[in-house]
């Protein structure tokens, strides 16, 4: 059997390559390699219209208020989309912070807006000389420079910045502080004080509306899947990836099938593409170094619950404070599940027999314990600790919870192909940012194996809907 | 007023001074008016106890710009540097892992704990070579403003993209690297043995709050290559007589290019007429006219205390407020009747005439930063040892020695605040951590003195006792420090400049902000 391309994974970003693919003519086989988890995050609008995603039935969610956070006095704060409306809401808790809120909220938005423009094409390489990445990086800059000169320099503090420091200079409250900065920690084994945490709240809030600093929902993952035009196999597993005189060749399957084709897009992670299916032979040793040395250290859990009553919010963030997370992730730093960690918590539909599914982000349980480990006893302990956790945000204590699954980030690894447990592949950091990412050699989604690309989230832009994968199919169909 | 100038320079320590003497160099009438009767700021020698010596603040020369060194004829003026040849890492267990400058004593003691290191160290010393070269222009360079459309910048902003290009891509990549990382994970991707890790990531956190896991901490590991690159001593090194030598040298030198220095001068505030800063009022009321005057005080206090309110624009002051200091360390100066004896090592090997790291790993290193997150100092600090009565027998009577320790966490915001119980229980911390290495220390000790970030505000001058007026984070760096925008020296109040350690670019005793101040007021006065 032959294909004209194989998309390894079936992830966003894979289906949204193979269906570009797809439509710039090539025969597309998509190979599910991994349980897929939704996908979270902005889609961009091009991405929309190229690929009719609005009629396959494309429905984005932002619940409103979009996060509840509980205060300390036992009441809760429940921040509205509505910029104007959150500002009443926090005026409740701190009126100095109700004051900054608007200006904090426009700040935010013109820098991610910068981001959104980085995002937005394959990242720039400052290192190539050659006349088209010169034209490239002008428009580049020019676009930039478009958003506001100055926002630029207020960019470029803010990026390496803790996102701790970033947060106290606007706000006083640490209920605020403490949810706002979790989107800067979501996994990353820093704690909100180490720098370059700025960036990843950042990173988070790109694509979306001024104010709201949780990505939306979406059904996208459905509605890639009905899109027509590629075929996709599911419930294999792949064995290999066949390279002939430094030329991909095609896969092999775990069941001995061999599948030709002279275009192989990978959105496995780097490392698992190119040491374990690919025949390292074909990898200069320097990449192979350079390979090893990715970060992905993965740092949650996943907890699904079922609860009898209605929880009341769509989003509830348990980060206190700044200094929570912090000690959270001091227990990481030394190879420990965090004593108390940070809960984030999504409620889901209500089901047929009228229950309610949750879906808990846990964090710090780190991927490499200092002692023992994920075994059955601590996925056990996990999810003890988290329900009880729960039960006091719950109506109905610690009876509230009927039933509950535990997913550590060692499971994560092995059914949802993270590597270390983490879903970014490479953390997102601004050493594995832009030409960075995940490695310089491979940043512009090429291998050193020709006609083998990359397209998953540890490649530029590593955030939002399908983007990498979009990018991955500029570059093949640039050959 | 009784007296007119060309420039008066407010603070007498290392970067003032230097300021004066490249203005009276150039031919101005320069006045240094120093608060303390002693000159130096930061950078000084003192007789704490009869007999003993002490570079009672910052302790070594590492990045003196060796064009100041020669454009002021410094070692005419007496300066002297004595090099450090080693650094010695104790071990809990007894054990120990020393560098040395010496490359095959230092490759042979390296092997000991890792073949492997010893080669990385090498190939990594090269990398930070070349890097060191291509980071060193900018040292020397006046920071553009990358949201301006003045020619000058636009001009300065091409010439440092053009730098920037010119690179290899593999010193690209690891510039960025540098930048980015941490030195704990940077330096993982090269060595294996805890302790070197974490005594060469130490240099990164030196000031500043944070540990060595964090991102940003990496850059720092670049200024021990640079000190070598100047070919006019080691990275490391003692100045003669200790640090205060050096503020001695420069003032000297200042003096005999025409400058004027008062000590017991205070500064009470710049006076502003029509919108320009045209002098200075001393605290004894005395008000001395200038041309330009050139604060070599930290930005918080120049802007915020030498300046009346309403004189600065709200942005600019919102800037100045939000720039972070949070001192994080301290000193204990101690004097000794004996030298420390180290297990496993012979009493006065050459080991102790270099610095002595207590950085046994790096997660030792993050457990000393727990403690200050949440407003405590360390129990078990991080501490950079020197003894230079060993180079530098003059500084103790004989027979008997001097020792410096930096130590760090010494939180600024320690809960409950810094009192003298609070100072000499961190005293007792220092030492007792050290007598876990080198147990006849407790009963060698004669005198000891004990330095916290709160001390060296009130005796410096230094807010919140940051050594660098300011720390030193990405964010606070190039044409970021102290505010983007005004990072050329000039301030929004025409007349007044800035020549500290809080300008570019700033921290050690460097002299460089100094250096590019005077340049930046000679070069707009010409």
């Amino acid at each position: 059997m032959s294909a004209h391309a194989i998309v390894i994974g079936a992830g966003a970003n894979e289906l949204v390559a193979a269906h570009y693919l797809a439509r710039a003519g090539r025969k597309v086989t998509v190979i599910e390699a991994y349980t897929m988890h939704d996908a979270e995050g902005w889609i961009p609008p091009p991405i929309v219209r190229d690929l009719g995603l609005d009629g396959a039935g494309l429905k984005v969610g932002r619940a409103d208020p979009w996060l509840t956070i509980p205060l300390p006095d036992g009441g809760r704060l429940a921040l509205p989309q509505d910029v104007m409306q959150s500002a009443e809401a926090i005026r409740r808790v701190s009126p100095h912070d109700a004051e900054r809120w608007p200006a904090f909220c426009a700040r935010m938005a013109s820098l991610a807006r910068m981001l959104q423009t980085l995002y937005e094409a394959p990242p720039p390489d400052p290192t190539r000389g050659g006349l088209r990445e010169r034209a490239r990086q002008a428009r580049l800059g020019l676009r930039l420079r478009g958003i506001g000169r100055k926002e630029i320099a207020e960019l470029f503090r803010v990026l390496p910045m803790s996102v701790a420091d970033w947060l106290d200079d606007w706000f006083e409250t640490d209920a605020l502080k403490g949810a706002l900065g979790a989107a800067g920690i979501r996994h990353l084994r820093h704690g909100p004080r180490a720098g370059g945490t700025a960036f990843a709240l950042l990173h988070r809030h790109v694509g979306e509306p001024p104010g709201v600093f949780r990505p939306a929902t979406s059904n996208v993952m459905d509605a890639l899947a009905k899109l027509p035009g590629i075929e996709i196999r599911r419930g294999v597993e792949i064995s290999g990836i066949e390279v002939r005189a430094g030329t991909v060749a095609g896969v092999t399957l775990a069941s001995g099938e061999h599948i030709a084709a002279p275009v192989v897009v990978s959105g496995l992670d780097p490392r698992r593409t190119l040491l374990d299916l690919v025949d390292p032979g074909w990898l200069d040793p320097e990449l192979v170094r350079a390979l090893r040395n990715i970060r992905s250290r993965g740092v949650s859990a996943r907890v699904d619950v079922t609860v009898a009553r209605a929880p009341g919010f769509a989003v509830l963030a348990v980060a206190p404070s700044l200094d929570f997370l912090e000690r959270a992730s001091d227990d990481a730093k030394y190879g420990r599940i965090s004593r108390e960690p940070y809960l984030e918590v999504r409620a889901g539909a209500p089901t047929v027999d009228g229950r309610y599914r949750l879906n808990v982000h846990v964090q710090y349980a780190p991927y490499a314990l200092a002692e023992g480990d994920w075994d059955a006893a601590r996925r056990s302990a996990l999810g003890d600790m988290v329900v009880h956790s729960l039960a006091a945000h719950l109506s109905g204590g610690d009876d509230a919870v009927t039933e509950r699954s535990v997913l550590t980030p060692r499971d994560l690894e092995g059914t949802a192909g993270w590597p270390e447990g983490q879903p970014h592949h490479a953390e997102l950091a601004l050493d594995q940012f832009l030409w960075m990412r995940p490695v310089p050699a491979l940043a512009r989604y090429r291998t050193p194996v020709a006609g083998l690309f990359l397209c998953g989230p540890a490649m530029h832009p590593g955030g939002g809907v399908g983007v990498a994968g979009a990018h991955a199919t500029r570059e093949i169909l640039r050959r | 007023m009784v007296k007119k100038c060309d420039a008066i320079v407010i603070g007498g320590g290392h970067n003032g001074l230097v300021c004066a003497a490249y203005l009276a160099r150039a031919g101005k009438r320069a006045l240094v008016l120093e608060r303390r009767e002693v000159l130096g700021g930061a950078a000084l020698s003192e007789e704490v106890f009869p007999g003993f010596t002490f570079s009672v603040f910052s302790y070594v020369v590492s990045l003196l710009r060796p064009e100041i060194i020669r454009d002021l004829d410094l070692p005419r003026h007496g300066l002297h540097i004595l090099p450090l040849e080693s650094t010695l890492t104790p071990l809990p267990d007894g054990g120990h892992i020393a560098q040395w400058n010496d490359h095959d004593q230092n490759r042979h003691e390296l092997a000991r704990h890792s073949l492997r290191d010893a080669e990385a160290y090498d190939e990594l010393g090269r990398l930070l070579h070349q890097m060191a070269r291509a980071v060193r222009p900018l040292l020397g360079m006046l920071p553009p403003d990358p949201a301006s459309l003045r020619v000058r910048d636009l001009a300065s902003l091409a010439r440092l993209g053009g730098h920037l290009r010119g690179l290899a891509p593999e010193h690209f990549h690891a510039l960025h690297k540098l930048l980015t990382m941490s030195s704990a994970d940077y330096l993982d991707e090269w060595f294996e043995t805890e302790a070197l890790k974490a005594t060469k990531s130490a240099s990164g956190i030196i000031g500043t709050m944070l540990g060595p896991r964090s991102p940003g901490t990496a850059y720092v590991l670049l200024h021990h290559y640079m000190g070598e690159l100047d070919g006019v001593f080691r990275a490391w090194g003692f100045a003669k007589g200790g640090n205060g030598s050096v503020s001695a040298a420069i003032a000297a030198a200042a003096r005999r290019f025409g400058a004027e220095i008062r000590t017991g001068a205070p500064v009470a505030n710049v006076i502003v007429k029509g919108h320009r800063a045209v002098g200075v009022a001393l605290e004894s009321g005395e008000e001395i006219q200038a041309k330009v005057v050139v604060s070599g005080a930290d930005p918080r206090r120049t802007f915020l205390d030498l300046l009346g309110p309403g004189q600065l624009p709200d942005d600019f002051v919102a800037a100045i407020r939000r720039f972070r200091f949070r001192g994080a360390s301290g000193k204990v100066n101690l004097a000794l009747a004996e030298l420390p004896r180290f297990a496993g090592l012979p009493d006065a090997g050459p080991h102790l005439r270099g610095a002595i790291s207590i950085s046994p790993s790096v997660d030792y290193l993050e457990r000393a930063y727990d403690e200050a997150k949440y407003g405590e100092f360390s129990r078990r600090p991080y501490l950079d040892i020197v003894i230079p009565s060993l180079l530098d027998p003059a500084m103790a009577p004989p027979g008997k020695h001097v020792m410096s320790i930096f130590a760090q966490y010494a939180p600024y915001a320690l809960n409950g605040g810094w009192t003298d119980a609070r100072r000499e229980a961190f005293g007792d911390a220092v030492i007792d951590t050290i007598t876990e290495y080198a147990p006849n220390l407790k009963g060698a000790i004669l005198h000891r003195q004990v330095i916290t970030p709160a001390d060296i505000e009130r005796t410096v001058g230094l807010t919140e006792g940051n050594i660098f007026q300011g720390e030193l984070t990405l964010q606070q760096m190039f044409f970021f420090r102290p505010v983007p925008a005004w990072a050329r020296y000039a301030t929004p109040v025409p007349g007044l400049y800035q020549c500290g350690a809080g300008t570019h670019p700033g921290g050690g005793v460097m002299g460089a902000s100094g250096r590019l101040a005077a340049q930046a007021i000679l070069g707009e006065k010409a």
